[in-house]
């Protein structure tokens, strides 16, 4: 059985290129970065704050709240060293899918600099 | 002797840079020295979510005991330290007793500066610990009569709380708007404004002359000749940094321990960080202190790094927030002077960044429930942007189209 959930159609995150859709228990924040789309828990780990609101910049959502930088591929906040959970996610048939079951990293990144 | 950095100061900078130099592969041991008797916990919520009772003393702990056995951690709590032995390379401690060190952060913050006629007691309250936080709370009930003297972000943050908790609240503050220096006259007004719309009595030109504890309450005189009865006072008129262990070891200080951009004191192997630091950024082009959160974490970041013996540089833009009446106030940057104050959004709705420009370039911005536009305004000013200022008001223009390319 596919686990993979239609939740958006792609036409419309274009259009405004974030967007918050619910699956479930899981609010989920869906970010569109020139044809690639992201998929992050939307409430924010830190103080709940909706990341959905942020902004997106060079591959990271930023939270409105505290400026918490979260990397879309991964969640992974560098000088914060948490994690916000993300989904699977992938475009078919003009669709976004998700599967509405969060992961975070298993452990830290190896550090940048 | 084996490899082992000992902090002097055992808060947010301390917590931080532990933590970076952990992540960042540095296998010796890390002491930390503190005179506070409670774990490592983080400042920011002892006027906002923990003063509310929206958080415990727990929930502000930024080192657990059990991160620090597993990470070869020692924590020495209660504990003051004398001065840093900077021959020999030793944090020597209250009593004589030494803790050898290879390297040395000094991460001793700062204390409330003390008014003069206004004592510290049970009900008059100099807000920087836990303890003084949970004292405050204490107090902060329906119909409880606070007065908050200064209306500078402690203040501010304290009245707010007090309100939500249903208490009267008068603010005293000697300017004749709040935080006049930082924001301006304008947005200062602002900040006056929104404490009168949340049933604050806020009286601004009007110094506080003494608070005397009554037994079952104070009294409070101003300049002006007015005297006040409340069952508590807060008092957050500016801060002095502890520079005292610098200055006993011969480190050099001038408003705080003169630190670079890598956070190195002027003595070899001592690097200094967070509010006790006077330090040079690139942005400002000259030392400053400042008592940010983000600041003691960056710099901490960057001290970390650096001992850990990676590079490390701090030049991002200042920034800190403050949460009042629900409302989300942010500031980004660091503008002693301005030219021209441009608004994007609506002042009205409180929905709005103004941004501070000297010659054109956006040195600084404050925003009132505009906290997503912040990222990029840090952006902004950490690029030294000079937009135009018709493109800067327009919401139509994005903000990351205003960086330059």
């Amino acid at each position: 059985m596919s686990e993979w959930v239609r939740v958006a159609e792609l036409k419309e995150l274009a259009r405004r290129r974030k967007t918050q859709v619910t699956v479930g228990d899981e609010q989920i924040a869906l970010f569109l970065v020139g044809e690639r789309v992201f998929a992050l828990a939307d409430v924010c780990i830190h103080e709940e704050r909706s990341l959905s609101k942020g902004t997106v910049f060079r591959g990271r959502v930023v939270c409105p709240g505290h400026q918490w930088q979260f990397d879309l591929a991964t969640g992974w906040v560098e000088d914060q060293e948490r994690c916000q959970p993300t989904y699977d996610v992938k475009v078919e048939d003009g669709g976004v899918h998700v599967v509405p079951r969060p992961r975070v990293l298993a452990e830290a990144p190896e550090a940048a600099d | 002797m084996p490899n082992q950095i000992v902090t002097v100061g055992a808060s947010q900078a301390a917590a931080v840079a532990t933590r970076t130099l952990r992540r960042r592969g540095y296998d010796g041991r890390v002491v930390l020295v503190g005179d506070e008797t409670h774990l490592p916990y983080e400042r920011p919520p002892l006027s906002k979510e923990l003063l509310a009772g929206e958080r415990s003393a727990e929930d502000v702990t930024l080192l657990s005991e059990q991160w620090c056995a597993d990470n070869d951690v020692e924590l020495r709590l209660g504990v003051r330290a004398e001065r840093v032995d900077t021959q020999s390379r030793a944090v020597v401690l209250e009593g004589g007793s030494r803790v050898e060190a290879t390297a040395v952060l000094l991460a001793t913050g700062c204390r409330p500066r003390r008014l003069p006629g206004v004592e510290g007691g049970e009900r008059v309250v100099y807000l920087r610990t836990l303890d003084d936080a949970l004292r405050l709370r204490a107090h902060l009930r329906p119909g409880a009569r606070v007065v908050a003297v200064g209306a500078g972000f402690v203040g501010s943050e304290v009245a707010s709380v007090a309100r939500g908790a249903g208490a009267e609240v008068t603010v005293l503050e000697t300017l004749d708007v709040p935080l006049e220096r930082v924001l301006g006259r304008r947005m200062g007004e602002v900040c006056a404004r929104i404490h009168r719309e949340h049933g604050v009595d806020l009286r601004t030109g009007e110094a506080v002359e003494s608070a005397t504890e009554t037994g079952s309450g104070v009294l409070v005189r101003t300049t002006g000749g007015a005297a006040l009865e409340a069952d508590v006072v807060v008092v957050g008129v500016g801060t002095v940094p502890n520079t005292e262990v610098a200055e006993r070891s011969g480190i050099a200080c001038d408003n705080g321990v003169l630190v670079d951009e890598r956070c190195a004191t002027d003595v070899e192997g001592v690097y200094a960080a967070g509010d006790v630091t006077s330090h040079f950024h690139p942005l400002v082009g000259r030392h400053v202190r400042v008592e940010h959160f983000d600041n003691a974490s960056k710099q901490a970041m960057v001290a970390g790094k650096v001992m850990a013996g990676r590079k490390g540089r701090h030049a991002e833009p200042h920034w800190f927030w403050s949460d009042q009446y629900g409302l989300d106030l942010q500031y980004a940057g660091h503008a002693a002077t301005w030219d021209e104050v441009v608004v994007r959004g609506s002042v009205d709705a409180l929905g709005f960044c103004a941004f501070y420009l000297d010659a054109g370039v956006v040195r600084a911005a404050f925003s009132v429930g505009r906290g997503a536009d912040m990222f990029l305004v840090r952006e902004l000013v950490g690029a030294a942007a000079a937009p135009d200022p018709a493109k800067l008001r327009d919401e139509d223009v994005e903000l990351a189209d205003l960086l330059p390319a």
